[in-house]
């Protein structure tokens, strides 16, 4: 499973990374456990402001992801 | 309906200009350019702008908002033109142009579709100043300005 960040966590946590679902595993038991694994930005990971997209449709978080699956984490947007 | 985002500088008269190319009868244009500006408001030096984007959702999302600008206003032709990347000072970020038989649809569909832009473009905008970067967010008025647009006059 691919996991891909934008803007800030993409500062603070690189481009992506290879991880793999824990079984029944939701984006918000992903979300703990990367914020586990990296506490720099367990605050931005953990946010309700960060939106979770898993093949490229924004989902909640009791969606259950699969291997084969990319999921990424979206911060609050600023165009224009 | 043109929507298109630019790696690249782009100039935004000669888009307007393009824009209008294209028209065929209308009585107004209204047209807004978005620029990098070299400082902020306390007076500090941006060096650049840079703009994270997703390669395949954050033109759609630009596109959903162009759509709901024309479905909304009367409005014959929008364009929306918006850099990614690394943005110098003075760079322009955004276009927009909307074209109507009458000037009131062509200044609310460009007034409404940057107020979109600015909220829910997918798009991350990170200032990188003198003394370090910042990841910027609407602000609230931003955040007014988009919700006037939800309001309904009461009965």
């Amino acid at each position: 499973m691919k996991v891909l960040f934008f803007g800030k966590l993409r500062d603070a946590l690189g481009d992506e990374y290879e991880v793999d679902p824990g079984q029944g595993e939701t984006v918000a038991g992903l979300r703990r456990r990367l914020a586990d694994l990296h506490p720099v930005a367990a605050g931005e990971l953990l946010s309700p402001r960060v939106r979770a997209c898993v093949n490229d449709w924004l989902v909640r978080e009791e969606f259950v992801i699969h291997r084969g699956d990319t999921v990424e984490f979206f911060p609050p947007v600023s165009g224009g | 309906m043109a929507v298109r985002l630019a790696d690249r500088p782009f100039v935004p008269h000669e888009e307007l200009a393009d824009f209008m190319a294209g028209l065929s009868g209308e009585g107004a244009v209204v047209s807004f350019a978005g620029l990098a500006r070299p400082c902020t408001g306390s007076g500090e030096t941006v060096e650049r702008l840079v703009l994270d984007h997703h390669p395949r959702l954050t033109l759609s999302s630009i596109e959903q908002i162009a759509s709901a600008a024309r479905e909304r206003f009367e409005v014959t032709a929008l364009a929306i033109v918006h850099r990614h990347g690394a943005v110098e000072p003075g760079e322009a970020i955004v276009f927009v142009a909307a074209a109507a038989l009458h000037r009131r649809p062509a200044f609310e569909a460009a007034d409404y579709a940057m107020d979109r832009l600015k909220t829910e473009a997918l798009l991350w905008k990170r200032e990188d100043r003198d003394g370090g970067s910042e990841w910027i967010e609407p602000r609230g008025d931003d955040h007014w300005a988009r919700e006037r647009w939800d309001q309904t006059c009461p009965e």
